[in-house]
C-alpha cells in the first residue's frame, strides 16, 4: 500500500461520507520493489524456521536407536556404560537441573544487590561505569572462567571450605551426607558456583534495566508518604517488577542450564546420579562435550544425541516460560 | 512573551497572612538544579487550615517550589536549596537526614496518579503501617475514614480488595488524596493535581479539597485559573523564579496590583 498523500471526501451509497484515500501522486515508486523486499523477509524467516525444524527432526532421528531401546528407563536410570552399551541418563539430567538451580539460588540474592546499588544507591555516573563493569563480566569466554574455576577455584574451595566442612559434620548426620566426596573441589557445588558468577552479569543487567524502568513519580509517591529507601526499594520497586523479574531470572536459568565449557572443567565428570552437594558428576552438556569424540558405537552417539535432545527440550521449556512471563509485560 | 522580566527591582506584592497563622514560611529561597538557578529569593506564607494556590507560567517555578516544602528534590543529586523554609520552629532545609518524618507531616500528591501496584485496601494500609504498626480494626477503620473524606468510599467500598491500577484516573488521584491524609499530615501538596483528570474528576477532586482543609492545610500548584480562584484563600503569582505577587484569592484575581499578574491572569502570556 503506498503512502496516502492526497484524499478526497465522497458520499458512500448510503449517504454517508467516507474517507477516500488515493495513491500518492508523482513520487517515484516501482509497484513490484515491496514484494521483493517482502520476499527477502519471508526467506530469512524460512531459512531460520527449516533450521529449527531440521535441527529437532536430526535430534529426534539421531536419537531415536538410544530411546526406543530405553524407553523411559533412559530417564530413570544411571548407569551410563559405554562398555557394557547401557545408558541411563538420570545423572546428567539431575546434574543439569541441580547446577542451574543452585547457581541460581546463588546468583538471584547478588544481582538484585548489585542492581538495586547501581540503580538506587549510588549516583548516576558512577552507576553507568559499574554498569558496563557488570558487562565486562559477562564478556569473559567461558573457558576461562572453566580453566580459572579448575586451577584456582577448585584447590582453593577444597583445601578451605569442603575439607573443613566434611571434618566438622557429624559422622552419620545428614551434614555428612550432604558435604561428602572426594574433597579435589571437581563437585556439583563449585561448577553452580562459576555457573553462579557466569549469569550474574546477565540477570544484574536486566532487573537494572527493568528497576530504571520505574516510573519516577512512583518512586516520588513512594518516597512523599515517608517511606525509607529500603522500603521504597523492597516494597515498591521490587513489586513493581516482579513479573518481568521473573522472566529475567528464567533466561539466567536458560543460560545456566546450556553452558557446557566451564561446566565441564569443574563438575568432575561422574555419570553417578550425585548423592550430595560435593559430589562429582555431570550435566547433559559436559557429557556430550567429553564423550562425542570417543562414541563409536551407534548405541553410545545416539544416548548423546537423545541427551542433547533432552536438553534442547528442558532449555526451550524454560525459555517459554520466561517469555510468557516477559511478554505479559509484567509490570501491572 | 511580552512582559517585563523580573529583576531585583521589579516591584513585587506581599498581603501576607498573619504571623501567627502561617504553618510553613519560606523566607528567600533559592533553589538551584545544578548550576542553573531556578528559584531567587522566593517568599511563601503559607496559612494554616487555608488553600493556597500557587500560578504562573510553565517553567516560573511553582512545581520546584512545591517540591523543596517536602525536600523531595533530595531524591536527585545536584539539587540544591538555599534560604529558609521554617516548618514547626525548625529551618527543614538544616534537617540533613530526616525527610521521611517531614514527609510523614507534609504529604504530597503528584500531576499523574501514583497508585502503588497493590490493592486500594493496601494502598491506603501501606502509607501507615510505615509509621505505625495498627491493628486491623483500627487499620479498617482508617482506610474507611480516608476514602470516605477522599470522596471515593461510596465508590470503592465494595472492591477494596481489587488492584488500585484498575480505577479510573479521577478515583486514581483521590486514592492517592485518601493515601496522602490517611496517615494525618499537617500539610497536603499537589502538584497540578487535575491537569489529567476529565472535568467531572476535576470537580470532585475540589470539592474533596475544599472539605479537607477543615482539618489540614493544602499548598496547590495549578494551571487553571478557574480552579485556582475556586479554591484557594490564598494565590501566589510566580514569574520566572520569582514571587510577584501573593495575596488573598479574594481580590487576587479582582484586582492584581503587578502588571505581570494583571497581563497573566487577563491571559495576555502564558
Amino acid at each position: 500500500m503506498s503512502v496516502a498523500a492526497s484524499s478526497t471526501q465522497m458520499a458512500a451509497p448510503d449517504g454517508t461520507k467516507t474517507l477516500r484515500v488515493t495513491d500518492a501522486q508523482g513520487l517515484p515508486r516501482q509497484p513490484g520493489s515491496d514484494r521483493l523486499f517482502r520476499l527477502v523477509c519471508l526467506t530469512a524467516v524460512l531459512a531460520m524456521m527449516a533450521t529449527l525444524i531440521g535441527l529437532v527432526g536430526s535430534l529426534v532421528s539421531g536419537g531415536w536407536l538410544a530411546l526406543s531401546h530405553f524407553g523411559f528407563s533412559f530417564f530413570t536410570t544411571s548407569t551410563w556404560d559405554p562398555v557394557a552399551d547401557q545408558y541411563g541418563a538420570a545423572g546428567p539430567i539431575v546434574g543439569t537441573l541441580a547446577t542451574a538451580f543452585l547457581a541460581l539460588v546463588l546468583s538471584l540474592p547478588v544481582a538484585v544487590g548489585v542492581a538495586v546499588f547501581l540503580v538506587e544507591i549510588c549516583p548516576q555516573a558512577i552507576g553507568r561505569w559499574l554498569a558496563i563493569a557488570v558487562e565486562l563480566l559477562a564478556g569473559i569466554p567461558s573457558i576461562v572462567y572453566g580453566m580459572w574455576g579448575l586451577f584456582v577455584l577448585a584447590p582453593w574451595f577444597a583445601a578451605n571450605v569442603q575439607l573443613p566442612l566434611m571434618m566438622a559434620a557429624t559422622p552419620g548426620s545428614w551434614l555428612e551426607t550432604l558435604f561428602s566426596g572426594v574433597p579435589n573441589g571437581a563437585n556439583i557445588f563449585t561448577a553452580s558456583l562459576i555457573l553462579a558468577v557466569m549469569i550474574l552479569p546477565y540477570m544484574a543487567a536486566i532487573l537494572r534495566e527493568l528497576l530504571m524502568s520505574v516510573p519516577s513519580h512512583m518512586r516520588e509517591a513512594a518516597y512523599g508518604l515517608g517511606c525509607t529507601q529500603r522500603e521504597v526499594v523492597l516494597r515498591i520497586m521490587l513489586p513493581y517488577v516482579r513479573k518481568s523479574a521473573i522472566g529475567a531470572v528464567m533466561l539466567g536459568l536458560g543460560r545456566a542450564l546450556g553452558e557446557t565449557m566451564a561446566v565441564t572443567f569443574i563438575i568432575g565428570n561422574s555419570h553417578n546420579f550425585p548423592h550430595s552437594l560435593f559430589d562429582s558428576g555431570s550435566t547433559i552438556s559436559s557429557t556430550i562435550a567429553n564423550e562425542f569424540t570417543e562414541a563409536t558405537g551407534d548405541m553410545h552417539l545416539s544416548a548423546l544425541i537423545a541427551l542433547g535432545l533432552v536438553l534442547f527440550m528442558i532449555t526451550f521449556v524454560t525459555i517459554a516460560a520466561a517469555r510468557l512471563l516477559l511478554g505479559r509485560g509484567g509490570t501491572k | 512573551m511580552s512582559f517585563v522580566e523580573p529583576t531585583t527591582d521589579t516591584p513585587t506584592v506581599m498581603i501576607p497572612p498573619p504571623q501567627g497563622d502561617r504553618v510553613i514560611d519560606v523566607h528567600n529561597l533559592d533553589f538551584f538544579y545544578g548550576k542553573n538557578q531556578a528559584l531567587w529569593g522566593v517568599d511563601l506564607p503559607v496559612a494554616r487550615n487555608k488553600v493556597t494556590a500557587l500560578i504562573g507560567p510553565s517553567g516560573c517555578g511553582k512545581s520546584t517550589l512545591l517540591r523543596t516544602l517536602n525536600r523531595i528534590y533530595d531524591l536527585y543529586a545536584g539539587q540544591t536549596a538555599k534560604g529558609e523554609i521554617m516548618f514547626d520552629g525548625e529551618n527543614i532545609l538544616d534537617q540533613a537526614k530526616n525527610s521521611e518524618q517531614l514527609r510523614a507531616r507534609i504529604g504530597m500528591v503528584f500531576q499523574r496518579p501514583t497508585p502503588f501496584p497493590m490493592s486500594i485496601y493496601d494502598n491506603i494500609a501501606f502509607g501507615v503501617r510505615l509509621h505505625r504498626s495498627v491493628a486491623k480494626a483500627e487499620m479498617d477503620e482508617i482506610v474507611e475514614r480516608s476514602l470516605v473524606r477522599a470522596a471515593l468510599w461510596d465508590e470503592v467500598k465494595d472492591k477494596l480488595n481489587t488492584s488500585g491500577l484498575g480505577l479510573s484516573g479521577g478515583q486514581q488521584q483521590r486514592l492517592c488524596v485518601a493515601r496522602g491524609i490517611a496517615i494525618n499530615p499537617d500539610v497536603l501538596l499537589l502538584d497540578e493535581p487535575a491537569s489529567a483528570l476529565d472535568p467531572l474528576s476535576t470537580a470532585k477532586l475540589e470539592s474533596t479539597l475544599m472539605e479537607l482543609k477543615d482539618s489540614l492545610t493544602i499548598v496547590i500548584v495549578t494551571h487553571n485559573l478557574q480552579q485556582a480562584a475556586r479554591i484557594s484563600d490564598y494565590t501566589g503569582f510566580m514569574l520566572l523564579g520569582r514571587m510577584i505577587e501573593f495575596r488573598p484569592s479574594s481580590d487576587a484575581f479582582v484586582s492584581p496590583e503587578t502588571k505581570a499578574m494583571q497581563d497573566y491572569i487577563t491571559g495576555r502570556f502564558g
